[in-house]
């Protein structure tokens, strides 16, 4: 019996790197996921369903909701995982880089959050997981937009936890480190080799570090575990 | 599709319904067209009110097959609230999905 048998997630960013690592993990363990992404579904597993969205486009997100209530009786666990990074010296970011960055890093995930919190006042059970960002603790030059959205991020989480309590919705986040993505490959590697020196745990994440906490906080033993965010590699 | 007045009626004191499941014996809403939501003689606390609004966006967005937005500029900027009463808003109701209320 899986540890996610009869429960639905709905992951965002679900093809590439993190998103896929949760959602291939969620789906292993017997969920039903619904994965969000701009691009065209590359995941042929029976109990994943595609839902190809710009989640910036805030009315088209809206709508696909519509469709999911029509064929999903409720949605249990929401991991917001799409972001975008573009790393740059805020004295030369563009004004439409650093809006792209706030619209996907953070308006995207308040509407994931209100649509999916609608359904699991419903069913009175859900689970909320922002990917939060070692960003947020390091605040490295070049990320101000970025580390400034993920912070905003974990904000949102922390309010919406007082707001859904009262329905035993949960909202946590868990701030990662840096693994082998596309994101990452973006930046310069020495860039992110330095930052990783000074971690505690001085190596990068794995897939396993990332699901171990998704596991902790979607468990139905972690009712009582909301508003928190765990850093992984000490960050804090 | 055509939406009429009873049908969200209908929808408002379904939400509230919902909220009286959580409410104790006596202190039930058991409510009407006349319900107030908003005001001095509201039944509603905000997070009530809050709960009402939601469950009524999403079961109208589903009977029109899109996204309705009921806390919209328009919603927040007349001089008497749509969400007074149940009869209030679902009037509002009918001007937003396009039918005469």
């Amino acid at each position: 019996m899986g540890r996610y048998d009869g429960r639905t997630a709905i992951v965002t960013g679900s093809r590439r790197g993190v998103g896929r690592i949760i959602t291939d993990h969620l789906l292993a363990g017997g969920a039903t996921v619904i994965g969000f992404a701009r691009g065209e579904s590359a995941n042929g597993h029976p109990a994943y369903h595609h839902v190809q969205v710009d989640i910036t486009d805030s009315p088209a997100l809206t709508d696909a909701f519509v469709g999911i209530r029509r064929e999903f009786t409720t949605v249990d666990i929401l991991v917001n995982n799409a972001a975008t990074l573009t790393s740059q010296y805020s004295m030369i970011m563009s004004t439409d880089v650093a809006r792209e960055m706030v619209e996907t890093n953070l308006l995207a995930p308040f509407v994931m959050s209100r649509e999916c919190a609608r359904l699991m006042k419903r069913s009175k059970w859900g689970r909320i997981i922002n990917i939060g960002s070692m960003a947020t603790s390091l605040e490295p030059a070049g990320d101000s937009v970025y580390a400034a959205c993920k912070t905003g991020l974990t904000t949102l989480g922390n309010v919406m936890a007082r707001e859904f309590a009262s329905f035993n919705v949960t909202c946590n986040t868990l701030a990662i480190t840096a693994i082998e993505t596309d994101m990452l490959n973006q930046l310069p590697k020495d860039r992110i080799d330095a930052i990783i020196a000074t971690l505690p745990v001085p190596r990068y994440a794995t897939a396993e570090d990332i699901t171990n906490v998704i596991d902790f906080f979607a468990s139905e033993s972690s009712s009582y575990i909301t508003a928190q965010t765990v850093f992984l590699g000490g960050v804090n | 599709m055509e939406l009429s007045f009873a049908a969200i009626a209908d929808i408002i004191l379904q939400a509230l319904a919902d909220l009286d499941d959580e409410r104790p014996a006596d202190d039930k809403i058991a409510g009407t067209v006349d319900t107030q939501l908003f005001g001095p003689e509201a039944v509603l606390d905000s997070l009530g009110l809050v709960s009402v609004i939601a469950d009524v966006e999403m079961a109208v967005s589903d009977l029109v097959g899109h996204a309705v937005s009921l806390m919209d500029d328009v919603a927040l900027s007349q001089e008497n609230s749509p969400f007074e009463s149940v009869r209030s808003l679902a009037d509002y109701v009918m001007t937003l999905v396009g039918q005469p209320a």
